[in-house]
């Protein structure tokens, strides 16, 4: 049975491995803890976020799998560096061999398969944060002017807190405000003739106007905020419409969450990949260091040379070896299998 | 009659010499953690010195960096002066150094002391600086064209919508200045020439403030423009009416930030001066077992510690005795250049 990808290890590079294991494994506990952090980040940002984004959205997965994968990396780091300080050590290994092998098992399955998971949720999350803001954005701005509806009072000072920290006005520009009304009825006039005209002018019965709210005005502009009347060029003094002007905010606040929460997004799968780089040499290491140390007897000091693998034999002998255990277990006549295996196998050093 | 005496054996001096190791390098880093306090305070301060005429002190954040540095400097040499305390040859080095240096040490924790203090009464002087400073910037928020003020409109706006404020007091004091540059008025206009004409010095006033102002807790779009004309909007009532602009003044915001963080640095201070303290307390004990120490041969013998070698009023008296001999020392030898001089002349 010949093992996949065997490295001889005699003593010198046995210890020269397990220095580099143990530095790796801290390396690897560092960014594992720095990807904790961003992804805790990520998640506090889009609970932030969570009255902009649409329900059905499941945009906080990404946060929350990363989470996991990076304890799972923190924790296999932990492990390492254990393992290989103590594989230097004659004393403190023991204790360390039972349990190697199945922890090596539990860091590649779960941690691989969740950094995977993970990797692959932040590839795919423009696409379903684009449509979660649409939907959002686009709620949030109707229900702008409700303060008074329960549920969704809050939704004009959330939406005014946002305008004024992100810098943004409305969805995609500041138009987007002359076609709802924000303006709730309660603060209308019925008895105002213009209000009567703008409610009557269109299908629905919605007070229009072509003005903004306070938060889209922006402080850099050298005159005092002009909110109303935006698309009359005679309304105000020195004003015109069509140049590009510093009064109000020029971004709308989909494209600026959709590149704020992105560069999040980016940033933690760089660092995801960066952690499965990492806990993939990690565990490589381990397992060598784990096998050659087995090929000993245990015995750490030992002069001889020993011959670290990745697995005993290959995938098909594996799950022959596996299968014919199976056999072996469910009938007491285990003669036939082994003679059976001998010949192709006596064949192949004399060919 | 020594005052705190406490005996000393071998085991008790070298625990003692590397518990202060341990301390002393442990308040190296509270140094530090003063020193970016002080930076911080600073940066504070400076972000807004604006809003101050650009006059305010820098007084504590300057001491709290030269504290932290002082600080550092003083306990890396005090750790080491511990660390050499258990070997009697490298300890003999130090020993002429370590009255001088207790001396300092006691002086620069009564300096901390005074830092710390000084943290809590920064409060009085920065309210004056504060209203000052405001009342000037809010007469500069109409020069968006005057080079060297052009800022100041973006960064009272800034202002008042990160500390949710309005004014200085309150938003009435927008109605005093102009607040509109004379660029963005049509002077053709009626209403214009009249506002205008009904004032001494001409200018606009309105009984409006700027969009900053705006509280977003408001159930109505925020109301900016003839605030005390209740006709002028539906179903408004300006004596009532409270949620439409931010009730507080910029002075009391912004006295309040910094109120806060001068008392969180000063209480972090006072905690980094007890610790200091406490190692100077067991510095002078180390000084006083190791010099008790009758035969240098015998580490093993045991010496008592004490902090002052006799009582308090004993110790004063003695201090005043040693300053009234360096005065009498200086008489007694002009006596005695005169004497020589008087058998000369005689």
């Amino acid at each position: 049975m010949a093992p996949v990808l065997p490295l001889v290890l005699p003593l010198q590079p046995r210890i020269r491995l397990a220095q580099g294991l143990w530095l790796l494994s801290w390396l690897l506990v560092l960014v594992g803890g720095l990807t904790l952090l961003c992804s805790g980040h990520l998640l506090v940002q889009l609970w932030h976020l969570g009255t902009f984004l649409a329900p059905s959205c499941p945009v906080a997965v990404l946060p929350q799998v990363a989470l996991a994968a990076s304890a799972v990396a923190l924790g296999t780091g932990l492990v390492g560096s254990g393992a290989s300080r103590a594989s230097l050590d004659a004393a403190q290994y023991p204790p360390w061999r039972g349990v190697l092998g199945p922890l090596l098992v539990a860091g590649t399955a779960g941690g691989g398969g969740l950094l995977v998971l993970a990797l692959g949720l932040a590839l795919a999350l423009p696409g379903t944060l684009d449509t979660g803001l649409e939907e959002g954005l686009g709620t949030a701005l109707a229900n702008y002017k409700d303060t008074e509806v329960p549920g969704r009072c809050q939704a004009k000072r959330l939406l005014d807190e946002l305008q004024l920290k992100h810098h943004c006005c409305g969805r995609h520009g500041y138009k987007d405000w002359f076609g709802i009304q924000w303006v709730s009825n309660r603060y209308l006039d019925p008895n105002d003739q213009d209000v009567v005209d703008r409610i009557q002018s269109n299908v629905e019965g919605l007070y229009l106007i072509d003005g903004v709210p306070f938060s889209c005005c922006n402080p850099h502009s050298p005159r005092p905020c002009l909110q109303s009347q935006l698309s009359d060029p005679h309304a105000h003094p020195l004003f015109d419409p069509q140049q590009p002007n510093l009064n109000l905010w020029a971004q709308g606040c989909h494209e600026v969450l959709l590149g704020h929460l992105q560069g999040l997004a980016s940033i933690l799968g760089n660092m995801l990949a960066v952690t499965f780089l990492l806990q993939t040499l990690v565990l490589l290491g381990l397992r060598y260091l784990q096998t050659a140390l087995e090929g000993l007897g245990g015995v750490i000091d030992g002069e001889g040379e020993a011959q670290g693998y990745l697995f005993p034999a290959g995938l098909k002998d594996m799950l022959k070896t596996a299968w014919l255990q199976g056999g072996v277990a469910r009938r007491p006549a285990p003669e036939e299998a082994p003679p059976g295996e001998e010949p192709p196998k006596e064949g192949l050093p004399e060919a | 009659m020594a005052l705190l005496k406490v005996k000393f054996d071998q085991k008790k001096r070298v625990k003692l010499a590397q518990g202060l190791w341990l301390m002393n390098w442990l308040s190296v880093l509270a140094g530090i953690i003063i020193f970016g306090l002080g930076l911080f305070l600073k940066i504070e301060l400076r972000k807004r010195s604006d809003m101050m005429d650009n006059s305010e002190s820098h007084f504590v954040p300057n001491s709290l960096i030269g504290m932290g540095v002082l600080s550092c400097v003083f306990n890396s040499l005090a750790g080491k002066i511990c660390y050499d305390a258990l070997d009697p040859a490298k300890y003999a080095k130090w020993k002429p150094w370590l009255k001088p240096y207790l001396a300092v040490c006691v002086l620069f924790n009564i300096v901390l002391f005074l830092v710390a203090l000084c943290c809590f009464l920064l409060r009085g002087s920065l309210e004056s600086t504060l209203a000052h400073g405001l009342k000037n910037g809010m007469k500069f928020y109409r020069d968006t064209d005057t080079p060297g003020r052009c800022f100041m409109k973006k960064t009272i706006d800034m202002l008042q919508i990160e500390f949710k404020c309005c004014g200085n007091n309150g938003f009435r004091d927008w109605f005093e200045i102009q607040w509109i540059s004379n660029r963005y008025l049509d002077f053709s206009s009626k209403e214009v020439k009249d506002r205008i004409k009904s004032n001494v010095d001409g200018r606009y006033l309105v009984d409006g403030v700027p969009f900053s102002c705006c509280n977003p807790n408001s159930p109505r779009p925020c109301i900016q423009y003839q605030l005390t004309n209740n006709s002028a909007h539906y179903s408004y009532d300006h004596q009532t009416e409270e949620l439409n602009l931010w009730a507080r003044g910029c002075r009391a915001a912004l006295l309040s930030y910094y109120s806060n963080l001068m008392n969180s640095v000063g209480a972090v201070t006072l905690l980094v001066w007890l610790f200091e303290v406490t190692i100077t307390i067991g510095l002078r004990y180390l000084h006083t077992a190791l010099e008790g120490v009758a035969n240098p041969e015998d580490p093993e013998c045991k010496s008592e510690g004490w902090l002052l070698e006799k009582s308090i009023p004993e110790t004063w008296k003695a201090f005043l005795e040693s300053v009234k001999k360096l005065g009498k020392g200086n008489q007694v030898e002009a006596e005695g250049v005169d004497a020589g001089q008087a058998p000369e002349a005689g």
